[in-house]
């Protein structure tokens, strides 16, 4: 398995936020998580990336425990993250961005990721000394996702990607997700976007106060009746 | 007319002393938001170094190194020593503050402010500490243009100064460390995602910071003679209002506001009278922060709704 | 959220998670984490406790204790209590509940004293200016509340960092204005003295107690208004405006007026305190309303908990009763250093085998080293102990002490805080082993330097600067506060 999660629970100064959580996503595989507001999604994620220690259970990659790692020894191993709102530096031009995106890589290699960075989104090469905040939001989307790319990750994690983008700009986003994903990276979706988020998914997970409570394959999910009716508004 | 250019020249000396200070209080605050009340006492510490590093090679009157030798031995040392003092205070007192209200880590360094001036009056006494700076480095032994004279001292911290400014620019806008300064500075949580070493990162930039503090520390023993345990309190103050007025967070800023405030302070004294010299560059301060709060060359913040 | 859920019938609780629920709030309590053992026990038993018959006890022990036989020398150190404890309500106003860091706030309690000794001495004319005290303290305080809506004003432009250092300079400023700038009105660094104490109605305070029982009346009717306002409409805008001021905005709340209102009550609580403090101390000079004095209040409302009026209250009398009525005394001074010591480890090093580990360690290290210094050069040993009592006896044949201390005692306090910083970086054994010496150190660096009768002043103010430092990382909100946790997801 490529990634696992087991038992695994998250506190943040005295408050519990994650709960027992177990999840596995396999090499090449696209698994959404969904959840509410407040339900530990980005807990979750920061908590695979290692940004966020759990107080207990393990955090397994290529069935490694990696539980104790720091981020950048995660990051070498094949992880990479585009984060909850792209969070690009926005007084940094477009490239120096990438850049941060494979600090943990070598200097030689670095043109190799650029080209394939480059080839996948054609636009990031023409603004490549533009600050990253004065791109449009579609642009900015492509920046956040080649920046998580330049690392050569075999997972990709990716937090809410529909958030705050119009509707064109979500099936846009959705369509670049399927691409990478179809290029053999794994991915884990957060999102809150259920049906956007199964449409493209093999199976997925949905967190509901810090604890899972369905689990199953895409189509499973979409045929329940709890989901429909939390999330569906059917 | 020469005395305005006299004036002047002391002005852009002391400015240039201030817009080092500046500069390592305005990388700081970039990279943690933070206003660092004890780096005016980072300078304080520097000034104390240079003069026990003169004490230990003879004293003024008697060195038994040459100049130029005792000089940079105290340049490295101060910038050794604080910058290290530097990171000590971010890895024991801010660090485990980085996610506490924003409030917490400013009381911290008027903690720390306090305790290093204290212990400074515990270690090295209430007295003034003398460098004696003519007794090895002559005031005569400057440039002398028409009634207006530059002495040594005065070149050395003008050129020290702007090289070091010009060093640092190229630092942070060229080198892999430097783009990882501007990362975190700019979103921390999202430079840790990408395998930036934020601790590291944090940790450079209160070295280099404060290592400027202490070279300033020394540039203020040799021009003004005297160190004792308070002067950082007002050093830095002038400081903040350098950073501020040029735009905090901002390397050109800083230096601007600090060749503002020193010009400022330094014609406040000679034309109208040293008791007013405080108030009117606070004076100075409110009307730019009304005015202008984002500072002279500062970029206003996008506020993220 | 809690308004909005009882417009509806109370939900029934369910079972386990539901799927869309968002119950989170309504399971917050449970997903509380206490304290372990007997201290979540007192936790939820101090919760439980309302807040008036606190008050209640604590106003009549206040009361109570002048009864007890107590000095003039104890008496002062309450009054002196009383008025930091004053002070420190007031700046909870600005900082603990608005988060407005004000750092000028020393100037509205020099701005009180001096407003007061103006109107009731001879400062002004030569025949004087003497208001009767029901006259002079309103005028004072609502004039000190009018220079604090004054300072406050940058503070609808500017965030908490530049308003600091705005704030930080109008300190400066008074200090400036007082000391030099108008020293033929004020007085300069002599300060203004024979100011008239509070009389009025044909009653005049002259006695220490008098004014002990006048601050006791204050400070508890001061804790009796803010606790009022705390939880009306105002009091809960300063806590919104703390939190989250955009959001504040959205609810309607005008945040400008808000801020002003901080300002201007916390300042007006400083004047009060002046206005006690000038008629007690009979003469004031700047020197009474430095940074120093100003970093002690924080020290206060810091070590009690911003934000807690009981706390503000308990800060300022535990950090001063143990500053000016214990310090002053070198035997009592010991037994206060050694007694955090111990109850330190005592309270910290777990389990039993690795305290006695460290104290046994600790005791033959000393004597090891004792030892070899003394055989090396009687010098070595031959100082004598700043501690008295029992603790001197204890100690003699373990501490080494030079007879030439001041030198090997400034580097003993490099290297002690050196240790300390080293000693939060590592864990596990390296840091039981490191313990040892650490605290031989300290017991070093207390009998060679810090414990000196000439560092006391020093000591004091390096007491006050690590209970800052110290606080702000191991309990932040204090003694008596509560933790604010932002939870992000």
């Amino acid at each position: 398995m490529l990634l696992s999660l087991d038992k695994v629970t998250t506190y943040y100064g005295q408050m519990r936020i994650l709960e027992g959580i177990s999840l596995q996503v396999g090499e090449g595989e696209l698994v959404c998580l969904l959840g509410g507001n407040a339900s530990g999604k980005s807990t979750t994620l920061k908590t695979v990336l290692g940004v966020v220690t759990p107080r207990s259970g393990r955090v397994l990659l290529d069935d490694k425990d990696v539980t104790g790692w720091p981020v950048p020894q995660r990051i070498a191993r094949g992880i990479a993250i585009v984060p909850e709102n792209r969070r690009l530096f926005g007084q940094m031009t477009v490239r120096e961005n990438l850049e941060m995106g494979a600090v943990l890589r070598h200097r030689e290699k670095l043109d190799d990721d650029f080209d394939r960075v480059h080839a996948l989104f054609p636009r990031l090469l023409e603004r490549r000394n533009q600050l990253a905040g004065t791109l449009s939001g579609g642009e900015q989307q492509m920046v956040a996702m080649g920046r998580a790319l330049m690392s050569r990750p075999r997972l990709l994690l990716m937090d809410e990607p529909s958030m705050g983008l119009s509707p064109a700009l979500v099936q846009q986003n959705f369509q670049i997700i399927s691409e990478v994903h179809q290029s053999g990276v794994a991915v884990l979706v957060v999102e809150q976007n259920a049906a956007m988020a199964l449409s493209i998914a093999d199976r997925g997970y949905v967190l509901s106060t810090g604890e899972i409570v369905l689990t199953g394959s895409a189509a499973e999910l979409l045929r329940s009746e709890d989901l429909k009716r939390a999330y569906l508004g059917r | 007319m020469s005395f305005f250019l006299q004036e002047l020249v002391n002005g852009v000396t002391t400015g240039a002393l201030y817009a080092l200070i500046a500069l390592g209080f305005s990388m700081v605050y970039g990279v943690l938001k933070l206003l660092n009340f004890a780096h005016g006492d980072l300078y304080m510490v520097g000034g104390y170094i240079g003069f026990f590093i003169i004490r230990w090679f003879g004293g003024a009157a008697k060195l038994f190194i040459p100049v130029p030798l005792l000089v940079t031995i105290m340049f490295v040392a101060a910038a050794v020593v604080v910058g290290g003092l530097g990171v000590a205070m971010e890895r024991f007192a801010y660090r485990p503050l980085r996610n506490a209200p924003r409030i917490a880590p400013l009381i911290t360094a008027i903690g720390i402010s306090f305790f290093l001036e204290n212990a400074a009056l515990l270690l090295f006494g209430a007295q003034y500490r003398v460098y004696n700076t003519p007794d090895f480095i002559s005031y005569s032994s400057g440039i002398q243009i028409g009634s207006v004279s530059i002495d040594s001292v005065q070149i050395m911290v003008l050129v020290m100064g702007l090289f070091i400014m010009i060093g640092l620019q190229q630092l942070i806008n060229r080198t892999k460390l430097g783009k990882q300064m501007r990362a975190v500075a700019a979103d921390r949580e999202a430079a840790e995602m990408f395998g930036i070493n934020v601790n590291f990162t944090i940790a450079a930039v209160f070295f280099l910071g404060s290592a400027l503090a202490g070279v300033a520390g020394v540039m203020a023993g040799l021009l003004f003679n005297t160190v004792y345990n308070t002067i950082g309190f007002l050093a830095g103050l002038k400081a903040f209002t350098a950073a501020v007025v040029g735009g905090i967070g901002s390397i050109p800023g800083a230096m601007l506001g600090g060749l503002m405030i020193g010009i400022a302070e330094s014609f406040i004294t000679g034309y109208i009278s040293s008791i007013y010299v405080d108030l009117i560059v606070f004076g100075i301060l409110i009307v730019v922060m009304l005015v202008r709060p984002t500072g002279l060359l500062g970029r206003a913040q996008l506020q993220k709704v | 959220m809690s308004q909005l859920a009882t417009d509806e019938p109370a939900p029934v609780a369910p079972a386990g998670p539901q799927v869309g629920a968002d119950e989170w709030v309504a399971r917050q309590a449970q997903r509380r984490e206490y304290l372990p053992s007997w201290l979540g026990g007192t936790e939820r038993l101090v919760e439980k406790v309302g807040w008036w018959p606190r008050l209640g006890l604590a106003a009549a022990a206040g009361l109570v204790l002048p009864l007890l036989h107590v000095g003039q020398f104890q008496l002062q150190v309450g009054i002196d209590s009383l008025v930091l404890a004053l002070l420190a309500l007031g700046l909870n106003v600005t900082v603990g509940w608005a988060g407005l860091l004000d750092l000028g706030y020393v100037a509205f309690f020099g701005f009180g004293a001096y407003g007061f000794a103006l109107v009731s001495s001879d400062q002004l004319s030569a025949q004087g200016v003497h208001w009767p005290a029901y006259f002079s303290i309103p005028v004072v305080v609502v004039a000190t509340g009018l220079l604090g809506l004054l300072v406050g004003l940058p503070s609808r432009r500017l965030s908490g960092d530049y308003l600091a250092i705005i704030t930080l300079f109008f300190g400066e400023a008074f200090y400036e204005i007082t000391n030099t700038v108008a020293s033929s009105k004020l007085g300069g660094e002599d300060g203004i003295v024979g100011i008239d104490p509070i009389r009025g109605f044909g009653v005049q305070l002259l006695s220490t107690e008098q004014y002990y029982y006048l601050m006791v009346i204050f400070v508890v009717g001061a804790m009796i208004v803010l606790r009022l306002l705390e939880f009306s409409r105002t009091g809960r805008s300063w806590r919104a405006i703390r939190d989250d001021p955009l959001a504040a905005s959205a609810m309607t709340i005008s945040v400008d007026k808000v801020k002003l209102m901080a300002f201007a009550f916390g300042a007006m609580v400083a004047g009060l305190a002046g206005t006690e403090f000038a008629a007690q101390q009979v003469s004031i000079a700047p020197t009474d309303f430095t940074t120093q004095y100003l970093i002690m209040i924080y020290a206060c409302l810091i070590l009690g908990g911003a934000g807690s009026i009981g706390g503000a209250v308990a800060g300022a009398l535990v950090l001063n009763v143990v500053l000016d009525g214990i310090l002053r005394n070198p035997t009592y001074t010991g037994y206060l250093f050694y007694g955090l010591i111990v109850i330190a480890l005592l309270v910290k090093l777990r389990p039993w085998r690795r305290l006695a580990l460290v104290a046994g360690s600790t005791i033959v290290f000393g004597y090891a080293l004792h030892a070899i210094a003394a055989a090396i050069s009687h010098s070595w040993v031959s100082g004598s102990l700043q501690s008295g009592g029992w603790i001197a006896s204890a100690l003699r044949g373990w501490v080494i002490v030079p007879a030439s201390a001041t030198g090997p005692g400034d580097w003993g306090f490099v290297l002690l805080i050196c240790m300390l910083i080293a000693l939060a970086q590592v864990h596990g054994r390296t840091r039981t082993l490191l313990l040892v010496p650490t605290i031989y150190l300290a017991a070093f660096t207390w009998e060679t330097l810090l414990g000196t009768p000439t560092n006391a002043s020093i000591t004091r103010y390096i007491i006050i600067a690590v209970v800052l430092i110290v606080m702000m990382i191991a309990r932040p909100q204090g003694l008596l506060g509560t933790r604010r946790v932002e939870v992000p997801t």
